[in-house]
């Protein structure tokens, strides 16, 4: 009876040994994407973003979650047409999925294989370089993510018949903290 | 007055002394408190265009401290530093990385410090894709965070083909409203014009009809116009914000306008009709209609600039 009780009790245990080395949480976060019209220069911003970061054999994976209607460009009009365009009532949140080294965690420039969820779309951008710079405990990730509309198939919005810029960059600034 | 001045002579001096020496230590004294310089410039591409949100960061030579920034829309990017010298690194999606290895900051200066990125043809090809997934990305190892760790329930991340339905015919109506209020801006400027040939001593019926015809293109125009505006659905949960408030703030004057100046106008052309001078409240047809147009303009530029 003993012995059954301790083989249930070391199958209960195997997920946490075979679980993680380290974990990180997200504690602030800024996202803004960057949208140009020639006659509008708009911004929007979110810091609703949620991520945790999970290292084990020397690998870390993070995920990072933003609704898409937490971006705020100041413009509520705005921000309905872009949850319009972006399919954001149908794909309510952006995740971003990442995987680095444990090794490149230390490095002050960080190039990493971003994998983005938004709008339907799963997209994979390659060596997208960001700042690392370490405060204390916490870890402030700093870069931009060179993401296009196109690449999401997301129409350009256009005003007066004239369409938005295909480029829509999305300036990532995040700070992380160990759990 | 100058007797008090001569007076308080000393008081005057006293205080001139004192304000000129705040003068002359403000800067050191303010060097003390600040103590940085700053190091600002512009990345263009080979074009002369503007470089935006390129990476620049500033590596302190003799602390290592890195600082990171990135350029704005406009290429420019700007650091405040302690003295020292600096490596400079500035990077870029389908621009070859800068990296410059000494850049001197000294206290309470600004170094202008402009590069002009090369074109890199290696990774200037688009290097995302629609998913192609590897058996190494993240999303498919069973150690990665899932949107339950992060808190997110499969309630939160669904989403609505409803809701998303809702949007569109909400966008679908506000483009169409969009559209016809700039035609609509064509036979009311016309109107105004025309006002010129049917109000005055000199005027003819060929120049009332003309006139008549043209703001009754405008009223109906600009009603449908309105209509897809108001008939457009709402989305709940929306707090209006930005300019669109004045947008909407300005129908609560052409809107009334755009009721009042045919009225007006109908009561005039009777009164042109028989041979009589416009008079009475007639008269503020050419007012009424001009305040209309003014609001209805602003209300277009409203949301068509950015202030």
């Amino acid at each position: 009876m003993l012995g059954k009780v301790l083989i249930g009790f070391w199958l209960l245990s195997l997920p946490a040994l075979a679980g993680v080395d380290s974990q990180w949480v997200l504690e602030q976060s800024t996202l803004t994407y960057h949208v140009s019209h020639p006659l509008h220069q708009s911004e929007g911003v979110s810091h609703a973003a949620r991520g945790k970061g999970v290292c084990h054999d020397g690998q870390c994976d993070f995920l990072i979650a933003v609704p898409v209607k937490s971006f705020d460009s100041g413009d509520s009009n705005r921000d309905l047409h872009m949850l319009q365009v972006t399919r954001g009532a149908q794909f309510p949140i952006v995740t971003v999925r990442t995987r680095v080294p444990e090794s490149a965690c230390a490095s002050a420039t960080i190039y990493l294989d971003l994998e983005i969820h938004f709008a339907g779309q799963t997209v994979q951008y390659k060596q997208v370089p960001f700042q690392r710079v370490a405060q204390g405990t916490e870890t402030r990730i700093t870069g931009t993510i060179p993401a296009k509309l196109s690449d999401f198939k997301i129409d350009p919005p256009s005003f007066l018949t004239v369409p938005v810029k295909n480029e829509m960059p999305v300036r990532v600034d995040l700070t992380w903290h160990p759990m | 007055m100058l007797r008090n001045t001569a007076y308080n002579g000393r008081c005057h001096v006293r205080g001139l002394v004192v304000v000129c020496l705040f003068v002359t230590l403000a800067p050191s004294l303010m060097a003390q408190t600040d103590g940085t310089g700053a190091l600002t410039g512009t990345l263009i591409d080979p074009s002369g265009a503007p470089v935006a949100f390129a990476m620049v960061t500033a590596t302190g030579v003799d602390s290592g401290r890195v600082q990171p920034a990135a350029t704005g829309t406009d290429g420019t990017y700007k650091f405040s530093l302690p003295p020292g010298d600096y490596t400079m690194r500035f990077e870029c999606r389908g621009y070859k990385s800068v990296e410059i290895a000494s850049a001197t900051v000294n206290e309470n200066q600004t170094v202008v410090l402009d590069r002009k990125l090369e074109v890199d043809a290696q990774t200037n090809s688009n290097t995302a894709a629609p998913a192609q997934q590897p058996a190494t990305t993240p999303s498919n190892n069973p150690t990665a965070p899932s949107l339950e760790d992060l808190g997110i329930t499969p309630a939160q991340a669904k989403g609505s083909a409803e809701a998303q339905a809702l949007l569109d015919r909400r966008t679908h109506m506000l483009k169409v409203h969009q559209r016809l209020g700039l035609i609509t801006i064509a036979p009311f400027a016309a109107t105004l014009i025309s006002s010129a040939a049917a109000g005055g001593k000199q005027t003819s019926t060929t120049g009332r009809d003309l006139h008549a015809a043209l703001g009754a293109t405008t009223v109906g125009l600009y009603f449908t116009t309105a209509y897809f505006a108001i008939r457009a659905p709402k989305i709940p949960g929306t707090q209006t914000r930005g300019p669109i408030r004045l947008h909407k703030a300005l129908a609560w004057i052409h809107g009334p306008g755009m009721v009042l100046t045919p009225i007006l106008g109908e009561i005039a052309f009777a009164q042109k009709s028989r041979g009589e001078r416009v008079h009475g409240i007639a008269s503020l047809h050419g007012p009424v209609a001009i305040a209309t147009g003014a609001a209805f303009g602003l209300a277009v530029v409203s949301v068509s600039f950015k202030f």
